[in-house]
């Protein structure tokens, strides 16, 4: 294994509290160490350079059913950017949804190192793990769609959590997932015949059921099965004007069940679910009644779901919603429903500058970044593709960096939205400590990596090196540059392996997918109950809908214990 | 003797997963739960005067036994120096092997293209063009009160797709049709034949006319009932079982789904029939649609393949869209082989398009009419040629054929097939799903193994071991042409 | 100033030729032109290898000229979003020709392969022979066909003929296949003789006018009136027309019109007047 010596770069480890201060990273057999010594070692000199622990990325569709129907819809969007082959790289396309091998190659190039995917349907899980194998480089994990399955939702309606949880535990194992991932809960098992929930405590139809009791049971159940990251949760509403409230009523559901001062739930692509007003036309952001609840409560993490100006695919498990966006649209639409569990919808959308509603939605995911004051709350992310592509990244970190690249933004956005927009109120300027805390701390922090996000011995030797200096350069009045330093690392390491040379991948290697295996006393469900239910709800076998270890190509699951 | 469980079935697209097999001596002796065609190929597959057991090589005219090495050296050699070869098959292999095939193609700058190209590639580019809305087989059996099969026989084509996955199924909210099928049989035929009708392989003999023309079926107007309407050109098998047959006329499909969209959206017609059904006729039909709670259309080749083809396609895909402003309706293909749908899978995730991409300038380049089989074939483009689990010498028009058989031909295939005999180097493979396992995606694109139940003849090789040999030596060879050109 | 081409063979394999067009030869020597690359199937090559070049470009795109002679079928994309200057081609012609071309001229004597000036957005095509599908149409999945300039076929057109155009004028005078227009959003389309139906399919507005045999109108199309002439880029075209319009499907407003001596068979729909 190589032996690398990573010398006099400007550090950025907030899990570590370190912030800028000049120093050596060490790395043998893939791990972060203490020194390292010897003819051997590889010297990298990064002195006017920023280290950082490789990014981390809680939300982005990059793998699985719904994914790749969205790339079947949309070759027009492949064939404006592609990528030949190399000798150390195979071709692909882009451009919102990009082939996966094309993926991995993009994300490592911009000094990531791990992607979530976060909409995994439990019946294909073979093929999201399929495509995860095909994605070089980085490591994944993804979150099986467990808010709609009729055995949650009735063990739920029944009161019976222990059940609940060892089903819970049993789909995580044989789906290989990571997190419980919850999309409009109960609205997409109405969506089955055409229908939604209209809030947190409407009824779902077919199930004594509500959302609110969805999100509760299932919280539950994730502090039972002590699973490394909270339930992960896309609020019943998204994309409606007024959610707002939902949004607030969905994070105060579970106030309660919090024990120890520790995050709860994750509410994801926040700005999408930040809306006020009654319709489009009186729209606007609540990008400040949600930040002010964030700022006086703990029990909660969010992501962005930042807008960005451009062509794009969007694609949720959100199937009633994803309709209403082909009505506002009248783009090509894809739904597909999957059985028992959940559904999922694709539209190709444009989001431009000139018009009100997706100006002010760029506005709202900066507004939140703003001003929620404590970094570690909320995380940089595009919702890839939804809100825009991955590799928009590098503008998003300028946006939060500079106010001055704000303002020229702000330029050309709607005029009305322009003028209802917070951000010339808002004078905060992201520091890059606070970047790395946004973009893979924080990330590794809230998805309970515990070797991700740092570079304290011990850790993954994940790590990016940005050509950037902050000693000689104004950042803030520099956007610029903070966004070519961050769209081509001059070094990605994973693994302990340079993979990534002047914005170039120079080596192409593949990365793990992480999953939990949750042990516990005794047999957590009882496999003839399961089965026969299986056979009643399902129409493949029991034993075809397990996902075996061998299928993941480099495995990595996490042992948890859980106390049932 | 040993009894193999959850089987799945390397036929069709219904590709089911719960055939029993009993293995006795590595054979298979008995199957369970299979329909005519599994049966018929989980006993005779191994037919040794239908299988080559060892690589052959074309020399002074004829096939003649050769090594594997020879073998592989040849076929590398063929397509590393051809300058537009191309890759055709794929539909009834594992997603592994497509994988390794993809990888070949980039490597020699190949085109690749799969069946679907010539069967459901319309289907695919009209997806394209207008979207789909569509779902997995279990939410049609679960929650489908209205199922309507268009230019599709699956009683003959998908046997077992109505029993599993929609009219006689047990779903929790919408229960099976099968009682009222059998009611109405009773009184057709009486009390005695009704106990041996139950028997859906006896159904043919006993068949229960449907109702065409201007007799429309109350039942079809009642609210509780699972409903099966058949839409053909002519009267097929699975006509026989429908609540309600209409006959098309020949190549007026897109006309009658115009129409009905018409319907759909309260627009007047201003003619009275439309491809033979009377627009009277034609509005009770979108009223059903418009009243079920969960409809479903299936389709076919029998309408890809109908006059107008992709657009036919077009125009039912936005019918279904636009029934979803009143009710929940969905559409799916009647996907023909166990993986075809696989094979656009993976090629999607790779290169971003699902079948005819062309590598040729180091990139995927995809536009079909262009880049597929049939149409490069037909111009006579290519100049070699790599066929893998299909038998386009014995499907393809007698242009394309011809112009494939007159450049090298290399021809992966457990067995002697009408292509395999026309070819320069011939590759025998082992059955996958039988003698190999892997992955296979079902027609609603739900991943599932194929199993391997008993061990392959000695000396033969997977498909995806064959290519990733080929690709071994392609690579090889082109690392020593670097060499002697610098 | 012109340069002239030839192909030194036969093509076996397709030879992608984006860059013959005067934007690229302009202002370049013959022997730079002579090493501009060129696949011919997966093998780089350059224009010299597989052309004979003679003659002299101009300074600028506009004041060069480009004249090709041969059998060209499997050449595909010369003029490619060419801005100015002009083609001739002697000869048949592969696909891709003029795509995405915004200015100039291209001029064939022979047959053209399919999406003949596909997405244009301005310039003249004229061919004197044949052509395949797709004229004037989009890239598969997208929306936006043809949105600028005139094609001019003397010769029949296949199928989809200005399948998602946006705008701009496409003339045949030979016959086209099924679904002119389909999907068109705007523009013109006229065809001298007959056309194997369903023209117009899905269609939201534009103007699509049939003086042959059209086969069949969609029963998703309304019929308004009887017309004596039609105009077509400014010029008239008598009929009589029946004049159509739709797609009612997709809320179109667009109109067909189909000469009345050629189409016995719709005299029905007189009975609405």
């Amino acid at each position: 294994m190589t032996e690398l010596l990573i010398r006099n770069g400007f550090v950025y480890d907030p899990i570590n509290k370190i912030d800028g201060e000049k120093m050596d990273i060490a790395v043998k057999n893939g791990k972060i160490v203490e020194k390292i010594e010897g003819k051997r070692v590889k010297k990298i000199n990064a002195s006017g350079m920023m280290v950082m622990p490789g990014g981390v990325d809680i939300h982005s569709h990059i793998a699985g059913a719904k994914v790749n129907l969205g790339r079947l819809l949309r070759p027009e969007d492949h064939y404006k950017d592609v990528e030949p082959r190399t000798s150390k790289t195979r071709s692909g396309v882009g451009y919102s949804i990009p082939s996966t091998f094309t993926t991995g190659y993009r994300y490592a190039k911009m000094g990531w190192t791990m992607v979530m995917d976060p909409a995994m349907p439990p019946l294909k899980a073979r093929h999201t793990h399929e495509e995860l194998n095909d994605t070089p480089i980085i490591d994944k994990a993804t979150y099986p769609l467990l808010g709609d399955s009729w055995i949650v939702l009735e063990t739920l309606s029944e009161g019976r959590i222990d059940e609940c949880a060892a089903y819970v535990a049993w789909e995580l194992n044989a789906t290989k997932g990571y997190a419980i991932k919850l999309v409009n809960p109960g609205g997409l098992e109405a969506w089955g015949f055409g229908r939604n929930v209209s809030n947190i405590d409407d009824t779902v139809p077919n199930f004594n059921i509500t959302p609110r009791e969805i999100v509760r049971g299932l919280c539950k159940v994730n502090q039972l099965l002590h699973l490394p990251h909270t339930i992960h949760v896309h609020t019943n509403n998204l994309g409606k004007p007024g959610n707002y409230e939902n949004t607030l009523k969905t994070m105060q559901c579970v106030e309660g069940l919090n024990h120890n001062n520790r995050p709860l739930i994750h509410i994801t692509h926040c700005q999408f679910s930040a809306f006020a007003g009654n319709d489009w036309r009186t729209f606007e952001s609540a990008a400040d009644k949600i930040a002010n609840y964030i700022n006086a409560h703990n029990h909660v993490t969010l992501d962005m779901g930042q807008v960005v100006f451009s062509d794009t695919t969007t694609m949720t498990a959100d199937g009633p919603f994803q309709f209403i966006l082909y009505q506002l649209s009248g783009n090509k639409w894809i739904n597909g429903d999957v059985e028992t569990e959940t559904s999922s919808g694709i539209v190709p959308f444009h989001y431009k500058r000139s018009s009100y509603v997706h100006a002010t939605q760029w506005s709202i995911g900066l507004e939140l970044a703003l001003l929620i004051k404590d970094p570690w709350k909320i995380l940089l992310t595009t919702d890839h593709p939804n809100a825009g592509p991955f590799i928009a990244y590098p503008k998003i970190i300028s946006w939060l960096m500079s106010r001055k690249a704000r303002e020229k933004m702000m330029k050309r956005i709607n005029k009305k939205a322009r003028s209802k927009s917070l951000l010339p109120t808002i004078d905060r300027e992201y520091t890059p400590y606070e970047i790395a805390i946004a973009t893979r701390a924080g990330q590794a922090k809230a998805l309970g990596l515990k070797d991700k996000g740092h570079l304290g011995v011990g850790a993954d030797a994940d790590i990016a090196i940005y050509d950037l200096n902050p000693e000689k350069t104004d950042l803030n009045a520099n956007p610029r540059l903070i966004r070519r330093a961050f769209k081509h690392a001059a070094y990605t390491i994973k693994d302990g392996q340079i993979v990534v040379k002047g914005g170039e991948v120079v080596k192409s290697i593949s990365g793990r997918t992480f999953w939990v295996n949750v042990e516990a006393e005794k047999a957590l469900v009882e496999t003839r109950i399961l089965k026969e239910k299986f056979a009643e709800y399902y129409t493949v076998q029991y034993e075809n809908y397990l996902v075996p270890e061998h299928n993941l190509a480099v495995s990595a699951p996490i042992q948890v214990h859980a106390e049932v | 003797m040993p009894i193999v469980k959850n089987v799945t079935c390397p036929i069709c697209g219904t590709f089911c997963d719960d055939i029993e097999l009993t293995v006795k001596k590595n054979k298979v002796v008995d199957v369970k739960n299979a329909c005519a065609m599994g049966e018929a190929k989980f006993l005779n597959y191994s037919d040794p005067h239908h299988r080559n057991l060892n690589p052959l090589i074309r020399r002074n005219g004829t096939l003649v036994e050769t090594s594997w090495t020879e073998a592989i050296k040849k076929s590398a050699k063929i397509l590393a120096e051809a300058s537009y070869p191309l890759l055709y098959g794929w539909s009834s292999t594992c997603c592994e092997a497509i994988s390794a095939g993809i990888e070949l193609a980039e490597e020699i700058g190949g085109v690749i293209d799969n069946t679907s190209s010539v069967c459901h590639g319309p289907s695919i580019l009209s997806i394209q063009d207008v979207g789909i809305s569509t779902c997995t087989l279990g939410q049609i059996r679960h929650r489908a009160d209205l199922i309507i099969y268009w230019g599709s026989d699956p009683y003959s084509a998908h046997p077992r797709h109505l029993e599993r996955y929609t009219a006689f199924t047990e779903g929790r909210f919408q229960p099976s049709e099968w009682k009222r099928y059998v009611s109405r049989l009773r009184g057709v035929i009486g009390k005695k034949k009704l106990e041996r009708a139950s028997q859906l392989a006896l159904m043919e003999e006993f068949s229960v006319p449907p109702i065409t023309g201007n007799q429309f079926p109350p039942t079809l107007e009642t609210e509780k009932e699972r409903k099966l309407i058949v839409i053909d050109a002519r009267r097929t098998h699975s006509a026989e079982f429908a609540d309600y047959f209409v006959q098309v006329e020949p190549n007026k499909d897109y006309e009658l789904l115009q129409a009905m969209r018409m319907l759909v959206k309260n627009e007047e017609l201003e003619v009275e029939k439309v491809a033979g059904v009377p627009v009277g006729v034609l509005e009770k039909i979108v009223d059903v649609m418009i009243g079920c709670k969960f409809g479903v259309l299936f389709f076919g080749v029998g309408l890809t393949m109908s006059s107008g083809k992709l657009r036919n396609i077009d125009a039912a895909l936005a019918l279904t869209r636009d029934l979803n402003f009143a009710t929940k309706f969905v559409i799916m293909p009647m996907r023909g082989h166990f993986n075809v749908t696989g094979a656009n899978m993976v090629s999607i995730w790779q290169t971003g398009y699902p079948f005819s991409v062309d590598f040729s300038q180091g990139f995927p380049f995809y536009n079909p009419g262009e880049t597929s089989a049939v149409d490069i074939l037909s111009r006579d483009e290519s100049d070699a040629a790599l066929v893998i689990a299909s038998d386009p010498v014995a499907n393809f028009p007698r242009v394309a054929a011809q112009n494939l058989v007159k450049n090298p031909l290399i021809v992966i295939d457990p067995e002697k097939s009408a292509t395999a005999l026309m070819a320069d180097v011939v590759l025998p493979s082992t059955f996958v799903g039988i003698e190999a396992e892997g992955i296979a995606y079902r027609m609603d694109g739900v991943p599932l193994p194929l199993k391997r139940v008993v061990k392959p003849p000695k000396g033969l090789l997977s498909d995806e071991e064959i290519l990733r040999r080929i690709l071994r030596e392609v690579r090889k060879l082109k690392r020593s042409q670097r060499r002697s050109n610098a | 100033m012109t340069v002239s081409m030839r192909p030194k063979y036969l093509f076996k394999v397709p030879v992608n030729a984006r860059n013959i067009s005067p934007d690229a030869f302009a202002s370049q020597t013959i022997d730079k032109i002579k090493k501009f690359e060129v696949w011919e199937g997966n093998k780089k090559r350059t224009l010299g290898e597989l052309f004979e070049i003679t003659g002299e470009s101009g300074e600028t795109p506009k004041e060069t000229s480009i004249q090709v002679t041969g059998d060209l079928r499997r050449v595909k994309r010369i003029g490619e979003a060419m801005t100015e200057g002009e083609i001739t081609i002697e000869g048949n012609v592969g696909m891709h020709l003029g795509e995405k071309m915004k200015g100039g001229t291209i001029t064939v004597t022979g047959d053209v392969g399919s999406w003949l000036g596909a997405m244009m957005k301005g310039g003249t095509i004229t061919v004197k022979g044949n052509v395949g599908d797709y004229v004037g149409a989009a890239y598969r999945g997208s929306m936006k066909g043809m949105m600028g300039g005139a094609i001019i076929i003397y010769g029949n057109a296949g199928n989809e003929v200005g399948c998602f155009m946006r705008k701009g004028l496409i003339k045949i005078y030979g016959s086209a296949g099924q679904f002119v227009g389909i999907h068109m959003h705007n523009g013109t389309i006229f065809v001298q003789g007959d056309t194997e139906g369903r023209a117009g399919a899905s269609i939201i507005d534009g103007k699509i006018v049939i003086l042959g045999n059209a086969a069949s109108v969609l029963p998703s199309f309304t019929f308004d009136d009887v017309k004596k002439k039609v105009k077509v880029d400014g010029e008239e075209i008598l009929g009589p027309f029946y004049s159509f319009t739709g797609d009612l499907v997709e809320k179109g407003n667009g109109k067909l019109y189909v000469a009345k001596a050629k189409n016995q068979h719709l005299d029905f729909y007189e009975k609405y007047l």
